[in-house]
């Protein structure tokens, strides 16, 4: 995932996280799949998934009995917030890590949920073992 | 029947379930019959018009019905419909 933001400097990252959830609502992510930022235009402060990339990672999520738990994306040379395009461009319930990348290094990185009206969102605490 | 998968945003409104069978020959008619069952969806997957929102796609197998005959297109009873959710964002 880390690797994935650094090599689009200065470009938005985006992918996929797939994981498990525990009996007591805690989110273990597995696996980060890189995905190509389908944003046409100027992709330094954009990013779009393809929703066949999604339509993929779903697919693999149900056949290693895992789920789809949110997205990563980047933002270069600025800080991990959840912008309001962010947020009028998620959906609730998903998990979404931003990572800071700086001079193309990573830099820090946080996670955010959506409430259910995407009015606001909170930061959240993830499980990312291997990222 | 045609099986739809629901994506985890969404099951709280289709009673919890990742996976519901409803029928139809096309798209629009097995939809029909998905939020039938499951009103609270509806505002999830249409606009007031009555159209798809643009922030859900829908897959007929492995095909986009974007680049198919869009709800029109014609759904056999061994079909999986998936409905995928669009995101996107940026830091401004
Ligand atoms: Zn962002």
């Amino acid at each position: 995932m880390l690797r994935h933001a650094s090599a689009c400097y200065p470009r938005e990252c985006c992918g996929i996280l797939l994981g498990a959830i525990a009996e007591d609502d805690t989110r273990t992510v597995t696996t980060a799949v890189p995905c190509a930022n389908a944003y046409q235009g100027d992709q330094s402060d954009r990013f779009e998934l393809d929703p066949k990339d999604q339509f993929e990672a779903q697919r693999l999520a149900r056949t290693q009995n895992l789920e789809v738990l949110g997205f990563f994306h980047s933002h270069p040379d600025c800080d991990a917030y959840f912008s309001a395009t962010d947020l009028a461009n998620s959906w609730p319930w998903y998990s979404n890590i931003v990572i800071s990348v700086r001079q193309g290094a990573y830099d820090h990185a946080r996670a955010f949920r959506a409430n259910e009206t995407q009015s606001e969102s909170h930061p959240e605490e993830l499980q990312c073992p291997q990222s | 029947m045609p099986t739809v998968l629901i994506p985890a945003p969404l099951r709280p409104h289709a009673g919890g379930n990742a996976s519901i069978d409803a029928s139809g020959v096309t798209v629009a008619e097995v939809l029909a019959a998905l939020t039938s069952t499951h009103p609270a969806l509806k505002q999830h997957l249409f606009n007031d018009e009555g159209k798809l929102r643009s922030f859900v796609n829908i897959y007929l197998n492995d095909e986009d019905i974007r680049y198919l005959n869009k709800q029109d297109t014609a759904v056999a009873a061994s079909d999986t419909l998936t409905i995928v959710p669009s995101i996107a964002g940026g830091a401004q």
